[in-house]
């Protein structure tokens, strides 16, 4: 079984959170992140950033380009 | 009495569309069109995202016919918009590409983590530590920075929160690719979110 440090934890990070690690690398690398305090802060900051992201880019649509869409497929459907 | 379209599934608003319908198409684009602007948004920028909603479902209405029910409705249509998107994207000017390698975290010799655990954890405080508008502008512009594979497959699987094997069907790649473009894109946008707040990632 090779050693996890804080790099090939990382490496090994994504496919952790899906579950997708053999049982031993994955209880291997719970045991790492547990005992380090580097790489405890490092998943839960790994984590924040899809959703710091995603919130940021939270857009609504607005109503002009909303009613430019219903124009232009009214003006496609009419003709076919 | 028909059911009311608003409130059909999306696999009996399809039919009823494709036969000729318009309601029902009408309710298909009223239930998909604020999730098809916002992935626009993200795959290629506000500037064109208008025309990629209009593109996106002119292509729904011609294929409709063809949507045998194979995958979800959702996802089909996700594809149709993903693939708009993309085209659009490759029919703009390339743009230069500037690496955010320099974001990725850094490691001592012996593997370790080179940042102090406080200046690791600070990203997860990045949007209280930041206004909200210079985060949305900041957020819009490290996207668009990323290579277009990593940004396709973090977008559909972090920002659309598309289950892997989706993202998977929609660009046409295996899974464990899938996973790798978004591990790299999560590394290099954390390493960002962390330069932004001043702190070394």
């Amino acid at each position: 079984m090779t050693h996890v440090v804080c790099a090939s934890g990382v490496e090994l990070l994504m496919d952790y959170i899906e579950g997708e690690l053999p049982a031993d690398v994955s209880a291997e690398l719970a045991a790492h992140v547990a005992g380090c305090a580097r790489c405890a802060a490092f998943v839960a900051s790994y984590q924040a950033t899809p959703r710091i992201l995603r919130d940021a880019t939270t857009v609504t649509l607005p109503a002009d380009i909303e009613a430019s869409l219903q124009a232009f497929l009214r003006a496609r459907l009419d003709t076919h | 009495m028909a059911v009311p379209a608003a409130e059909s599934s999306d696999e009996t608003l399809a039919t009823r569309a494709a036969a000729g319908d318009t309601s029902a198409f009408e309710a298909i684009v009223h239930r998909y069109q604020a999730r098809v602007f916002r992935l626009a948004c993200r795959l290629t920028s506000d500037t064109d995202a208008p025309d990629v909603l209009q593109e996106t479902f002119l292509q729904v209405y011609r294929h409709l016919p063809s949507f045998r029910g194979e995958s979800q409705f959702g996802t089909w249509l996700y594809r149709i918009a993903t693939n708009a998107a993309l085209m659009h994207r490759r029919a703009a000017a390339r743009r230069p590409v500037e690496s955010l390698d320099a974001f990725l975290p850094r490691f001592d010799a012996d593997g370790t983590h080179a940042a102090t655990p406080a200046e690791l954890q600070v990203v997860a405080r990045v949007d209280e530590l930041l206004d909200r508008e210079t985060l949305a502008e900041k957020a819009r512009t490290v996207i668009a920075r990323l290579p277009d594979a990593y940004r396709d497959a973090f977008v559909l699987r972090d920002l659309e929160e598309m289950p892997t094997a989706q993202v998977a069907q929609v660009l046409g790649i295996e899974a464990a690719a899938v996973r790798q473009r978004v591990h790299r894109a999560r590394l290099m946008l954390r390493g960002y979110l962390s330069d932004l707040v001043g702190v070394k990632p």
